[in-house]
């Protein structure tokens, strides 16, 4: 197990470097505006020394190494030049984390709760008008783009519950203020219910297949006892691979809803910071991101080993 | 002589087990026929005649599929139709200036936008750009992803490589790889589907690889190395027939996702640029009206006619994945 | 006269698919004994496991008991021959009557149980092989956690488990093949039923492991006073434990009698043609007899005698109507035109008398 780990670890932060030496280099390519706030009235000379100022001037490898020396010895991520002249990146973010990560778990959360037994009920009605019913919505949810339907609830789930469209600044904070944050995590969570829905529906279809089932309706055990004693904990186990892409849903989503309703996250932060090309800052909060997702794949990972006793991570394979 | 089952449908006619058993050739041997016992488990079965027939029996996705393929040539029809605007053209009226946000009327089907173009047309521009996008990264998500998932899953000297290069590149979040493409890149067709295809592919590649890895020792494809059949003969004889309705099911649904990636980089600022109409444009001018609720309709048309599109190609992906599905056909 | 614990009548079982019916049993009847052990045997697709899913109420939901009867007598059937409808009622069930999934619980497990076919997934992964086999005892019997646990240990004592101690806390996937095949049965007889279904319990088996299991059911066979019930297409299995045969072709029953009767004096053409294609009776140099076709679609209204396309001395007669069960002795009858008295004779193929060269017994087989 703990060898496990370890490698897991050493792949994730193999992963973690390549991400970010493309993504280094990618925003390297970039017009060099976008290091400076006021480009258009600077000198020649101003900008030459300016970039000499940021490494800029350096060759590729030596900005590379730079920019890891920084990271890795001080926790730097380099300063935002143009969203706020001459501060640090990592100080930029810092207040925002804990907000992003309070949309994400609570949108997680939502979703399990209601997506998990949507699915049971689905697949146990399979067939029938509710199951029907769940299919229709996740159909839609899968097919319309989120950028869609998170506008329309906006537009009406604002209306429905008397809410300002735009949030004054200040309204979203990890504690309090409850009610703000209804429809921001009620939409972000949509796709991971629908998600999750589709998913244990169809592994609940699955199992009950199976002749472990038969065996167990062969005792004598009501099928109520199968459900919750045999069926849905197989069921989950295999859910587990989805909450790594759970995760990176929840970055898409909260890109996109953190900007829409001016939640003061990373994620409305990358679309500003993307508008405003502040190369320093798009570095940043995709390193933050990737972070997200990596973890999150661990953590699916170890989930994963903990609940099925077939796979041994210490051995290849284990027998399936 | 006389084919037993002829000579069977003549007696049965009327029969009575009395009268039969009364018969003195009642128990007499009848005549054997071989081809008759062969003929008793036997049926004409075609695969894509019965993956066409399973398909046409769900009117719904059949509906969906027609109304998809009237709105696709639509789209290259419309603009060759009497009476039709300019999708980029900004209308003026008599004084010279711009008919803004006007609300559908006899002019504008579907009114004005905020700088006074005609909605009807940028509809139909936005549909066929957005289409165009998700055709186009549907098709060479497939390409890739069919041929590098063939080489992964056949030549076992590349799994390795391959699956740890799939371990790296499928744990970078897609999105992200979307912004900075787009951030990076100058913003246009190419861009976006360039940025798409970038990424779809490594989920197609992997799929296919899994398939392979599951039919390429069937023991049919074993039989066939073993009388000579060349590996390429193989891939594209035994293997590709087999997977084509889920590769199908797949790009069926890589549409949806590539013209709802399309919104969501135009709302972040990256997409098309104004001059191209396109969904992503049009909801994303909508959005910043419906502030407003008589300019909603702005918003409200391109959304309903998006719907209808994503919608209807990812029902119709998994329905003809059902169909396509030897143990629903009859 | 012995004493009856299962009585199938005139059992018709139809399916609805893809908008078709399929008659999938065919008015079928069946005494099973107490403490018998029958074998059901016939090629895939002939309703054997049809038949024995409808024994505990586990018919696909497109399936349905169209009509007939399935009467389980739980006491000695002489007590449901009493006038006394009070007792009759409580000591025979209709199985065919039962809808409701509460109306099976009491059945399943604790009078019919029936064990899967495939060890490697009639066990639940995630669980272990303790967990499993102690909620079946806690299901049925209220004892405290250590009495509960010790009844499992001993339970896996007599499926000769050995190392029990160790068993009870790993996981189905340490374990080999036959050996979840036991643990399978181990959890079957901890509901104590009186009849056990065994469906194929040997496919899924090596050769050496196929006839440890056999040896297994026949001692639990005795110790438990089980009715056993064997759905197998495998004759080898059949002559090493069955007492009597039914054998099924088509949804139907065309052959029934004792082992002896059936490898014998095999008296229908298919039992004749099943009986021919045994590798063991086939001499070397000379190609191995095989049914010709397949069997006959059961979509389809069937007229006459099913196997008569396939069989090469098929009667005028067999083409257009359904022959009645001719009683050969006391324990033998078959549904066959061939028996007729005014049927030509016909007998049946030399090589079967081989069978009685292989050995004193047909447990050579």
């Amino acid at each position: 197990m703990f060898l496990y780990l370890v490698k897991r670890l050493l792949r994730s932060v193999i992963t973690l470097f390549i991400i970010l030496t493309v993504v280094f280099v990618l925003v390297r390519q970039m017009p060099i505006s976008g290091y400076f706030p006021n480009y258009e009235k600077m000198s020649e000379a101003q900008i030459k020394n300016g970039l000499h100022e940021m490494k800029l001037d350096l060759p590729m490898h030596e900005q590379l190494f730079y920019f890891y020396k920084d990271l890795l010895t001080k926790g730097d991520l380099g300063m935002s030049r143009i969203y706020r002249n001459n501060v640090p990146v990592a100080e930029i973010l810092a207040p925002k984390i804990p907000i992003s990560i309070k949309l994400g778990s609570l949108s997680l959360l939502v979703a399990l709760l209601f997506g998990l037994p949507l699915g049971v009920i689905m697949a146990r009605n399979k067939g029938k008008f509710l199951d029907q019913l769940g299919t229709g919505y996740i159909v839609v949810i899968e097919a319309v783009p989120a950028a869609v339907y998170y506008l329309f609830i906006q537009l009406f789930g604002t209306e429905l519950l008397g809410m300002p469209l735009i949030n004054s600044p200040g309204t979203f904070t990890t504690s309090g203020n409850t009610a703000a944050w209804i429809l921001p995590v009620l939409s972000m969570s949509l796709g991971n219910t629908a998600y999750y829905a589709m998913w244990i529906r169809r592994y609940v279809v699955d199992e009950s297949r199976k002749d472990y089932v038969t065996l167990a309706r062969m005792k004598g055990m009501s099928s109520g006892k199968i459900l919750s004693r045999h069926v849905f904990r197989n069921a989950f186990v295999p859910m587990i691979q989805y909450i790594p892409t759970s995760f990176l849903n929840t970055v898409i989503g909260s890109i996109y809803i953190e900007s829409l309703y001016g939640v003061p996250g990373m994620g409305g932060l990358l679309v500003d910071v993307v508008k405003r090309q502040d190369n320093a800052m798009v570095l940043g909060i995709v390193l933050l991101y990737a972070c997200v997702g990596i973890i999150g794949l661990i953590f699916g990972d170890i989930l994963m080993v903990t609940l099925d006793p077939r796979i041994s991570l210490t051995k290849r394979g284990g027998n399936r | 002589m006389k084919h037993a089952s002829v000579d069977r449908l003549e007696k049965s006619l009327s029969v009575t087990l009395e009268e039969m058993l009364a018969s003195p050739h009642a128990f007499e041997p009848a005549v054997f026929s071989e081809q008759d016992v062969e003929r008793t488990g036997m049926s004409n079965y075609s695969y894509w005649r019965s993956t066409f027939i399973a398909f046409r029996k769900r009117t719904f996705a059949m509906f969906l599929l027609c109304l998809v393929l009237t709105i696709l040539v639509f789209t290259f029809v419309q603009p060759h139709l009497p009476g039709q605007y300019d999708p980029v053209l900004v209308n003026n009226n008599e004084m010279g200036l711009p008919l803004k946000n006007q609300q559908p009327n006899e002019t504008f089907l579907m009114g004005t936008n905020n700088i006074g173009q005609d909605i009807w047309a940028r509809l139909w521009a936005g549909t066929r750009t957005s289409l165009t996008i998700g055709i186009s990264v549907a098709v060479i998500e497939a390409i890739i992803g069919i041929f590098i998932g063939v080489l992964w899953g056949y030549i076992r000297k590349l799994d390795f490589i391959l699956t740890e290069a799939y371990n790296v590149l499928d744990n970078i979040p897609t999105t992200l790889v979307l912004i900075l493409v787009s951030f990076i890149m100058r913003p246009g067709m190419q861009t976006i589907i360039f940025a798409l295809s970038l990424t779809g592919w490594i989920g197609m590649a992997r799929f296919i690889r899994n398939q392979i890895i599951i039919i390429r020792d069937r023991d049919y494809n074993i039989a066939s190395r073993c009388l000579g059949t060349g590996a390429f003969r193989i891939i594209l004889r035994n293997l590709l027939p087999y997977l084509v309705s889920v590769i199908m099911l797949r790009m069926a649904l890589s549409i949806p996702g590539a013209i709802g990636s399309e919104v969501f980089v135009t709302y972040i600022g990256l997409g098309l640029p104004a001059t191209i109409p396109s969904l992503g444009n049009l909801i994303n001018t909508g959005r910043s009206l419906m502030m407003s609720p008589n300019l909603r309709y702005q918003l409200i048309y391109p959304t309903i006619l998006l719907s209808i599109v994503t919608i209807s190609f990812y029902v119709i992906g998994n329905a003809f994945s059902d169909a396509a599905d030897p143990k629903n056909h009859t | 006269m012995r004493d009856i614990i299962l009585s199938i009548q005139n059992l018709n079982v139809k399916f609805s698919l893809r908008g078709k019916t399929l008659h999938a049993i065919r008015d079928v009847s069946l005494d099973v004994y107490r403490a018998e052990s029958l074998a059901i045997v016939g090629e895939s697709g002939s309703g054997k496991s049809v038949l024995n899913k409808n024994l505990v109420g586990l018919l696909d939901p497109n399936g349905r008991i169209d009509s007939g009867d399935i009467l389980y007598y739980k006491k000695a059937s002489s007590a449901s021959r009493t006038t006394d409808e009070s007792v009759r009622a409580e000591s025979c069930v209709n199985l065919a009557r039962l809808k409701k999934e509460k109306d099976w619980l009491p059945i399943r497990g604790r009078e019919i149980c029936m064990i899967p076919q495939d060890p490697m997934t009639s066990l639940n992964p995630l669980k272990t092989i303790g967990a499993q086999l102690y909620e079946t005892v806690k299901l049925h019997h209220g004892m405290n956690a250590r009495q509960t646990k010790e009844a499992c240990l001993s339970i896996l004592n007599d499926v000769r488990i050995d190392l029990p101690e160790k068993r009870y806390y790993q996981y189905p996937h340490e374990l080999s093949g036959g050996m979840r095949q036991r643990i399978a049965i181990a959890i079957a007889i901890a509901c104590r039923p009186r009849i056990l279904i065994c469906d194929e319990p040997t496919t899924a088996l090596d050769v050496t492991i196929q006839a440890q299991v056999l040896t297994l059911l026949k001692e639990i066979k005795d110790k438990y006073h089980l009715t056993i019930l064997f759905i197998t297409h495998d004759l080898g299995v059949v002559a090493n434990i069955a007492e009597r045969v039914a054998v099924m072709y088509a949804g139907d029953i065309v052959e029934i009698g004792t082992v002896d009767d059936i490898f014998y004096t095999p008296a229908h053409p298919y039992t004749w043609a099943l009986l021919s294609s045994l590798p063991q009776l086939c001499s070397r140099g000379e190609p191995l007899l095989a049914i010709k076709g397949t069997p006959p679609s059961l979509f389809k209204e069937i007229q006459g005698d099913p196997f008569a396309l396939r069989n090469p001395n098929a009667l005028n007669i067999d083409h257009m109507f359904m022959p009645p069960y001719y009683k050969i002795s006391d324990t033998h009858q078959a549904r066959s035109w061939l028996l007729d008295p005014r049927a030509p004779k016909v007998s049946m193929p030399a090589v079967i008398d081989k069978i009685k060269h292989l050995g004193g017994t047909a447990d050579a087989v």
